[in-house]
């Protein structure tokens, strides 16, 4: 059975289910590369200059991880999945460049999407993909269509359920059961809720954000995240705070932000990278909007490669004292 | 006689602070961390009873700062709290109209915004110590001259001169280079302050809604080139309490205090007697996972008392099992 190996980076957090339907449903067997370690991110960045940003490290990192395990490393080339709105460069030349750094790596399976071009060409973009699972243009179909169910029900499921990426793949792939640990989320907030925004590649990895989600669940927190909000409620957040946004993903990200500092959360944490352009823009935004509602504290953490944990647990706790503190004040002087 | 004690570890120096049951300051100590953040919490507290009065019973103990958790083992403190809650509760403590922190310490700078006695947003630096009370160390040491020196000569400065404040490397090529171009001692030290002054507000302040009254607090604002420079660039009175180089230290005792008396429990304080005791540390790669995270931890008479520095709670799990 040919073997297609997926990095867990980037944009897995978003389509893995679709591809995955779209690679089995061709007879094809789908690995994905263990959760990010210390030696994966050392072994991504030592290919790259240093400017590079970390998700881009971390995912050559994972394709280093995959290497001699699969027949097939899949990475598209996502440039539009929204008319007139585009990804960051890095999505653009994702498989270039990998193919540049890591000439080890097992063949490349790229696809170019680009939802700006004719549809024609989209639909003939997967039947090359497919081809090198079969000639059959019939089966290629089918396995899109099965592909775009799996996503469709995959983004119902994390909306409707309330999980986070990695605890709707758990659930689809029918190994949460087995782990009930992933609910705990929903039973032990006690103090609070608090929305965690940003790309999920930082939000997801846990070697990246150094636990973030796990440390406010500690503290005993309710955590929200990007996907837990209709498309709709997204789509009319980000519309109320900056029109149409540029880049695909940041636009959620500032829909996110804008409709967790309205409501349903106590504060919004986003997250992002150090370096990168467009996150840097629209992190402000949300920090702007938070600042003009004044209702729901916000904060800003950046991560890279260095970062320390030692930073990221002060301003957690900080951040949590800032709310319990606020809280116990409000509580007061009701009485 | 009520005392709680606040202890302060930062990255060069550990403070230490008694206040009584009404909450006034009885006494307190700075002292140089000098990189070793155990035998300097051991040394204070041995020299911290000395000054506290006969009669002194501690109900209560908090460390704070960078090695929080650290000292929170080795004295048995009642509260480990970050750096950033303890200095605005003492700050409201002393200027309850506060809306403004700033903390400039050793190794970081934060600035915490505060309305109607509540925090409602904070900043601290990050990738960057430029402008920290380090590099003016390092500055003054480089000109032979003591921090305290530095402090009073910028003042007698006639001329601007502008330095480079964005990253310390280049503030001191561009120091060197003015000094070099014959430009007066003065005129440099006090450019230097309004350059750090111009970093910290571009960058930890950077958004941040600074209002009037404005608290300058932690051991930089010993520096009065410092706050002229930020009087200047603020165009406000900036308030320096009387004790701002302990206020982490007053900040953690007042959460302590408040926490006593919430829960109603005895001091976990181990006693003075912790600072004769020998502690040991040593640290290990953990090799269950391709992390490799390296595991600090602390023990006393072979026993481990703590673990630190593991992304997941293997090790901390295994010393409370």
């Amino acid at each position: 059975m040919i073997k297609v190996g997926i990095p867990r980076a980037l944009l897995y957090y978003q389509y893995y289910p679709m591809w995955k339907t779209f690679f089995e449903e061709l007879g094809a067997e789908v690995v994905i590369s263990p959760p990010t370690t210390q030696i994966m991110l050392s072994s991504g960045s030592s290919r790259v200059v240093a400017e590079t940003c970390l998700p881009v490290k971390v995912f050559l990192g994972h394709v280093l991880s995959l290497v001699g395990k699969c027949d097939y490393i899949f990475i598209p080339a996502i440039r539009s999945v929204k008319k007139k709105v585009y990804n960051c460069s890095k999505f653009l030349g994702l498989p270039d460049m990998t193919k540049a750094v890591i000439p080890e790596s097992p063949s490349i399976l790229d696809i170019d999407i680009d939802v700006n071009k004719r549809k024609r060409d989209l639909y003939q973009a997967i039947y090359q993909l497919g081809r090198h699972f079969t000639w059959n243009p019939f089966k290629v179909r089918q396995a899109s269509i099965a592909a775009w169910q799996a996503h469709l029900s995959y983004i119902q499921l994390m909306s409707s359920h309330r999980l986070t990426p990695p605890q709707a793949i758990e659930r689809i792939s029918g190994t949460l059961e087995a782990n009930p640990k992933a609910y705990s989320t929903h039973s032990t907030s006690t103090q609070g809720v608090i929305a965690i925004i940003g790309h999920p590649y930082l939000l997801y990895d846990e070697h990246v954000n150094h636990r973030l989600i796990h440390r406010l669940e500690r503290f005993g927190y309710k955590v929200l995240t990007p996907e837990m909000l209709t498309t709709e409620g997204l789509e009319s957040a980000t519309a109320r705070l900056v029109g149409s946004a540029y880049w695909t993903y940041e636009g959620e990200i500032v829909g996110a932000g804008g409709h967790y500092l309205e409501n349903g959360a106590d504060g919004v944490i986003g997250i992002m990278t150090f370096g990168c352009g467009p996150d840097s823009l629209m992190m402000d935004m949300v920090r702007r909007h938070a600042a003009r509602l004044r209702a729901t504290a916000f904060m800003s953490l950046t991560v890279e490669e260095h970062t320390a944990e030692a930073g990221v647990v002060t301003r957690l706790e900080a951040f949590v004292d800032m709310i319990q503190r606020k809280r116990r004040r409000q509580v007061k002087v009701c009485v | 006689m009520e005392v709680y004690l606040g202890i302060d570890v930062g990255s060069v120096t550990t403070k230490l602070v008694a206040l009584d049951g009404s909450n006034e300051l009885v006494t307190y100590l700075y002292l140089l961390t000098q990189g070793k953040p155990i035998k300097m919490v051991q040394q204070g507290l041995k020299q911290i009873k000395q000054q506290l009065p006969k009669d002194a019973d501690i109900c209560g103990v908090a460390t704070t700062g960078s090695a929080r958790y650290l000292a929170g083992v080795i004295v048995g403190a009642d509260l480990v709290k970050n750096e950033i809650t303890s200095h605005a509760v003492a700050a409201l403590q002393y200027i309850p109209e506060v809306q403004t922190i700033i903390e400039i310490g050793g190794q970081d700078s934060k600035i915490i915004i505060v309305r109607e006695g509540i925090v409602i947003d904070f900043g601290m630096n990050t990738v960057c110590a430029a402008g920290t009370g380090s590099f003016l160390d390092h500055q003054a040491l480089r000109l032979d001259m003591s921090i305290e020196e530095f402090a009073q000569r910028a003042l007698g400065s006639r001329a601007t001169v502008r330095i480079a404040g964005r990253c310390t490397v280049f503030a001191e090529s561009d120091m060197i280079h003015k000094q070099q171009m014959g430009h007066r001692i003065e005129d440099i030290l006090y450019g230097l302050c309004q350059a750090l002054v111009r970093n910290y507000l571009n960058n930890v302040g950077l958004g941040k809604d600074i209002q009037p009254p404005v608290v300058f607090q932690g051991g930089v604002a010993f520096n009065q080139g410092i706050v002229k420079a930020l009087q200047e660039e603020l165009n406000t009175e900036i308030i320096v309490p009387s004790h701002h180089e302990v206020m982490g230290a007053i900040g953690a005792a007042l959460l302590v205090h408040e926490e006593m008396v919430r829960n109603n429990n005895g001091s976990k304080f181990k006693g003075f007697g912790v600072s004769e005791v020998k502690y040991h540390t040593s640290s290990f790669e953990c090799k269950t996972c391709p992390n490799l995270c390296e595991i600090a931890q602390l023990s006393l008479n072979g026993q481990v008392l703590a673990r630190w520095g593991g992304r997941c709670d293997l090790w901390e799990r295994s010393l409370s099992s």
